[in-house]
């Protein structure tokens, strides 16, 4: 494989077989009864999203309508059809953030990743999201990387925890 | 762990628990809320030290919930003795086993501090000895991953104590008597709501602890199922007891990973012990709980759509009834309860109902855990009784604003709720009292706000927040919120109009009504109230195009050039000064403020209370900075933009003080014919003859005086102006008062015009010309504002021992700025605070003064405490010299006898119906506010007015904005474009070094105290070029954001 061949195929992501898909559908024990939004969550913590075969399988399987499906995955903030970077990170927008700057905050996130919120780095590293509320008011301004929190950030020293993070992680 | 067969298996373990050998000592981490600054990094740090020492077994590393104090991060508590400790690091670690754990020594440096000392114990930080911690009695101290620490500490004993000797009915009765309402937000009372689920018909029940803690502000819940899931669980297995339930459910928030794992863990431990599950306890209760995430969606918090998000589906409310209680979960009879409820009924059951009644209020009974957080020093979770006022929760617990701002007010209950001014800070809170005045108790999330936080953005906000999980199912909520969010939206960009303000309210109660659930019913609460408590801030967006609190941006794109008066571009003439271009940057504030000198010394610098870098540390010195720049001018410039010319017009300004000569420079700027008409032989007003030259040295003034008068001011003084005929008839096409506010007002008791008793203005006046230079005895100063603090250091410095300072209310309440009475303390000005003046006595001369003391009782409009006098208090105060500092008025009597000028409470009255009939030609365009008070004429069609004696007594700059404002206004009305001059485009756009960015701030030399008395010498000093360099490279430079 050539060195452009290798870029090219970690810039695009690559969505599961339908075969993995069936097998991970196999593996969650699936039935009519089963609790729509808890088999949603169990496939994308497997897949890190919902691809829409998936959804169409579960349908299937639980005998259910796809559009019932559909409109559970579209309600839910947490719920994603499409693939997304390998980590999130969540700008608390809450209220003690808000009154503590928060907005400068993601401005900076985003100019540091040169994305917008909901959108993913070219190079899948980071998916940029905005929460309502972390829970965490007293390290206000917050953020989240996956489960790990960032507070009392700054416009700076959000550019270094997001360049040191790239560096941890390449 | 072994399963606990009965409730004497359960007693036997927690007497063995009792009774096994404790660890000499242990180390309480925080490992919830803390994780975020590292806590985990510290507890493995605590641990390779023990286990490096040898010490396993004799200390232990508990890894406990949160406790409460979440402004110390990483927080420690080290057990038996009961030490706090705070931020602490990994790095602290040997420090701490070495000197504390072993050593037994308290390390100062990780103890909170208060009034500058240490406080090592816990039980004596201010933060919780006014609390009341019940329900978080084991928050921080039990390890919540071991049930074996909780059942040490209480856990499950009423729940089985009720399983074996009360009935459901009588658990019901006993919650009921107890008062306890549900913590969620609306405040049902609980027995009753367990009542109708136990009544209403069917084998099979369901109950639900609500964890969906949307509310943004609120985090108890989270820290409750962190810090300790067992009492969660302990009450529901009582709630399931009481209604007949056999499966329960938590629902949490996906948000919350932490909660969900240590929540996880409890439920497999309790079910391996036979505190869940079948026959529990073998007293035949079966009950199961179960966990489901939420998946990230508001209106779950609402109990239909939780109920609906339960099932699997959307989480959308449906219409009640029926209510949960008879047809909730499957249809079934199901009772919702969020978690602080359930973790109230085991202390309800522990304590006896009557016990737990005792505590609160009327209508509001038992404890509140509030979280803390926003605009106030001590973030955290606070647990104290129903009824504790606000001021006890921000002030006293809280420990105040951050940054000496002043509290505005709390917002409650979330986006359900509403905001708490100033006002009502000494309401006593509960559910009822909070509802009064417009907010709601919601689930506690109380987010403080100061004078730097815009309520119409937090309207804006939480009506975004709103819009955003509304579920769409109603239309009130689904189109009126968006409705709501675009008028919000245009009064912050600035593009309302007054009409917008009658929509909101229209919009808002036919939402509150109309709507389906809870979530649309109480979606408007935060507008409603913040018009209802702050409609001027929604009128200054509106009509003056301006965000009071420097937040919006539009509005107030940087924060420090708005809150200056007199808007100065300070990012720009600091990034010049970074650059080291200081004659440039100089001239950058003088397109605004003719007045840098005076202002790098005497102004009390908004600017710097609004700077963001002091959200960091400290805000960039900007007064310090601009003084420096006069500091390295030797010799008085010409003024670049000096008009050439002739233009028509000539223009007299009476007054010379900083709004009649900031006027005049910038209409001598625009090629005006100005001449200033000043009634002293000095020129300066105020500046000249108020502001003691250690504060203010001669020279520095005059240089400011000698560049106005080198762009073309022409100053005449020693003639006073008696009637506006007057320089009519000498051929002015316009006229500007600008005669200040220097007569003092009066004691108004007896005895006030004996020998001795002096007006503080008419002291600073005999000090600032020389004509008094020593005084001898015993001075009373009296009064708080700046005018007593200057009086007082003046007279200390003439001679007189000692100097009282006498006061109604205390320190926090004074109007003087903050570091001058910090100083007058420091040199010998001794305070009485509390105290108010009753009569002068004296035959002839003052002898003494009789004083009665004062406390404080509730807010008045500021949210400042009324004093009050205490009757029988009175007492005598002997002295020599009595200076009243109590007030400033206008002298008016030079148009007295003009009819057309309107005269009213003591100060120059704006003529409205001018302003509003043909105001728009004088006013139109650029960017003079309509409707300024300042500005408007106050007769005919060519006398304009502005300063103190518009405004009463003001701020320097405040002054020099008004001058400015009206040489705009005045220049437009002679036929000009009234525009002032380009102030920015010569600063390079870098952003600061992130190295140099971190620096502290540069602190200036003060003069020594022993050579202040007897002195009028410069007191605080100014920067050398290196650190006023420096210090400029810490401004963040918002503007290039």
């Amino acid at each position: 494989m050539t060195d452009t061949a290798g870029t090219q195929q970690s810039s695009v992501p690559v969505p599961p077989s339908d075969a993995a898909i069936a097998s991970l559908l196999d593996s969650l024990d699936i039935s009519a009864e089963s609790n729509v939004i808890g088999v949603l969550q169990a496939i994308q913590d497997r897949l890190g999203y919902l691809p829409p075969p998936a959804l169409a399988d579960l349908s299937r399987r639980m005998r259910i309508p796809l559009s019932r499906i559909w409109g559970v995955v579209s309600f839910y903030a947490q719920f994603y059809t499409e693939p997304r970077g390998r980590h999130t990170v969540r700008v608390c927008r809450g209220t003690a953030c808000h009154v503590k700057g928060a907005g400068r905050v993601l401005d900076a996130v985003q100019r540091e990743l040169d994305i917008e919120e909901g959108e993913m780095t070219p190079d899948l590293m980071f998916q940029l999201e905005t929460v309502a509320c972390l829970g965490t008011c007293f390290l206000a301004p917050a953020m989240m990387i996956d489960n790990q929190y960032f507070g009392k950030l700054t416009p700076q020293s959000v550019q270094s925890i997001l360049r040191s993070f790239r560096a941890e992680h390449a | 762990m072994k399963r606990l067969e009965s409730v004497s298996d359960l007693k036997a373990l927690k007497r063995d628990l009792a009774s096994a050998p404790k660890p000499d000592a242990t180390i309480r981490v925080c490992s919830t809320g803390c994780r975020a600054l590292g806590a985990l990094d510290v507890c493995d740090a605590l641990e390779a030290e023990i286990t490096k020492r040898n010490l396993a077994g004799r200390v232990r590393v508990a890894r406990v919930g949160c406790h409460g104090l979440c402004a110390g991060a990483v927080a420690v508590v080290i057990d038996p003795e009961g030490f706090f400790y705070q931020g602490v690091t990994a790095a602290d670690a040997a420090d701490i086993i070495e000197t504390t754990v072993l050593g037994g020594e308290v390390i100062d440096r990780l103890c909170r501090s208060v009034d500058g000392a240490p406080v090592p114990l816990q039980k004596d930080i201010p933060f919780y000895k006014h609390q009341m911690r019940r329900v978080l009695r084991n928050c921080g101290v039990v390890d919540p991953t071991r049930l074996e620490d909780a059942i040490g500490r209480g856990a499950y004993g009423a729940a089985a104590e009720a399983l074996t000797s009360k009935t459901p009915e009588r658990v019901i009765e006993e919650v009921t008597a107890s008062g306890l309402r549900g913590r969620g937000g609306a405040g049902f009372p609980t027995g009753r709501k367990w009542q109708f689920a136990r009544r209403a018909p069917g084998d099979e029940k369901y109950i639900i602890c609500n964890a969906d803690e949307g509310d943004p502000g609120a985090f108890m819940d989270r820290a409750l199922l962190e810090g300790d899931p067992h009492l969660v669980i302990e009450g529901m297995i009582v709630g399931a007891f009481a209604i007949g339930a056999a499966r329960g459910v938590i629902y949490v928030r996906a948000e919350y990973p932490i909660a969900i794992e240590h929540t996880e863990i409890a439920l497999v431990q309790a079910r391996e012990a036979g505190l869940l599950g079948d026959n529990i306890l073998g007293t035949g209760l079966d009950f199961r709980i179960e966990i489901r995430k939420g998946a990230g969606a508001f209106v779950c918090g609402e109990e239909t759509a939780l109920i609906a998000s339960v099932e699997g589906e959307r989480g959308m409310p449906r219409p009640r009834p029926p209510f949960p209680a008879t047809s909730g979960l499957y249809s079934r009879p199901t009772n919702i309860n969020n978690v602080e409820t359930w973790a109230n009924v085991p202390r309800v059951l522990e304590l006896g109902a009557e016990a737990y009644a005792e505590v609160g209020t009327e209508g509001s009974k038992g404890t509140k855990i509030f979280a803390l957080a926003g605009k106030v020093n001590n973030t955290g979770l606070v647990e104290v009784p129903m009824g504790t006022t606000l001021r006890e929760i921000v002030f006293e617990i809280g420990g105040g604003i951050p940054r000496g701002r002043r509290f505005k007010a709390a917002q409650m209950g979330g986006p359900s709720g509403g905001c708490v001014p100033a006002r009502y800070l000494d309401l006593a809170i509960d559910y009822d009292s909070v509802k009064e005045i417009g907010a709601i108790m919601g689930s506690g999330g109380l987010v403080v706000m100061d004078e730097a936080t815009c309520m119409v953005d937090i309207a804006r906000f939480f009506t975004e927040f709103c819009q955003k999980e509304s579920c769409g199912k109603c239309l009130p909520c689904r189109v009126g919120t968006k409705r709501m969010l675009e008028i919000l939206e245009r009064i912050c960009r600035g593009q309302g109009e007054m009409e917008d303000i009658d929509r909101l309210v229209e919009l808002g109660e036919m939402i509150q009504e109309a709507s389906l659930c809870g979530l649309g019913q109480t979606a408007p609460n935060p507008v409603l109230s913040t018009i209802r408590h702050f409609r001027d801030e929604y009128e200054a967006h509106i009509k003056e195009k301006r965000c009071p609190s420097h937040a919006c941006e539009a509005l107030a794109p940087v924060s420090c050039a708005s809150a200056c008066p007199a808007h100065v571009n300070v990012p720009e003439y600091v990034a010049l000064i970074a650059e080291g271009r200081f004659a440039g940057a100089l001239e950058v504030v003088r397109r605004r403020n003719p007045f840098p000198s005076v202002c790098g010394r005497a102004c009390h610098h908004p600017c710097e209370l609004f700077c963001r870098r002091g959200d960091l540390d400290d805000p960039v010195a900007i007064r310090t900075l601009k003084r420096f720049l006069c500091d390295q001018e030797d010799e008085v410039p010409e003024p670049p933009l000096r008009w050439r010319g002739r233009r028509h017009g000539r223009v007299a300004v009476i007054g010379s003080g900083p709004a009649g000569l900031t006027a005049a420079y910038f209409l001598a700027l625009a090629g005006r014919d100005v001449t200033v008409f000043e009634a002293l032989d000095v020129v300066g007003g105020m500046l000249a003859v108020a502001i003691p030259k250690y504060r203010l040295p001669s020279d520095v003034l005059e240089h400011d005086i000698a560049y106005i008068r080198r762009a073309g001011v022409h100053i005449v003084t020693g003639r006073r102006i008696n009637s506006l005929r007057e320089l009519r008839d000498e051929g002015f096409d316009a006229i500007f008062l600008a005669t200040g506010a220097h007569q003092g007002g009066s004691l108004g008791v007896p005895g006030q015009d004996l020998e001795g008793v002096l007006d503080a203005l008419a002291f600073l006046r005999q000090v600032c010309l020389g004509e008094l230079t020593q005084m001898k005895g015993r001075v009373v100063v009296i009064g708080g504002g700046n005018s007593a603090i200057d009086s007082a250091r003046a007279a200390l410095r003439l001679g007189a021992d000692p100097v009282t300072i006498l006061y109604r209310r205390t320190a926090d309440e004074m109007p003087a700025t903050r570091d001058e009475i910090e100083d007058a303390a420091l040199e010998g000005v001794q305070f009485l605070f509390l105290n108010t003046v009753q009569a002068v006595h004296g035959d002839g001369r003052v002898r003494a003064v009789t004083c009665i003391k004062m406390e404080l009782g509730n807010a008045d409009e500021s949210g400042r405490r009324r004093p009050i006098p205490v009757p029988g208090s009175e007492h005598t105060i002997e002295t020599d010299w009595v200076i009243a500092a109590v007030g400033q008025y206008p002298d008016l009597k030079f148009v007295a006898d003009d009819d057309r000028v309107i005269v009213s409470g003591g100060r120059l009255q704006i003529d409205s119906a001018t302003l509003r009939t043909d105001g728009g030609d004088v006013f139109a365009g650029g960017d003079v506010v309509t409707g300024d008070p300042v500005t408007v004429r106050a007769e005919g069609p060519h006398v304009f007015a502005g300063g103190d004696a518009v405004t009463g007594p003001a701020t320097i700059i405040d002054a020099i904005a008004a001058g400015q404002r009206a040489a705009m206004a005045i220049d437009r009305f002679l036929g000009g474009k009234g525009e002032l001059p380009l102030d920015h485009g010569w600063a390079a756009p870098c952003k600061p070094d992130e190295a140099e960015a971190a620096r502290p701030r540069h602190r200036v030399e003060a003069l020594p105290l022993f050579k202040r008395k007897g002195s009028f010498e410069e007191v605080i000093g100014g920067y050398s070029r290196g650190d006023a360099c420096a210090e400029a490279r810490r401004c963040l430079r918002c503007d290039l954001e």
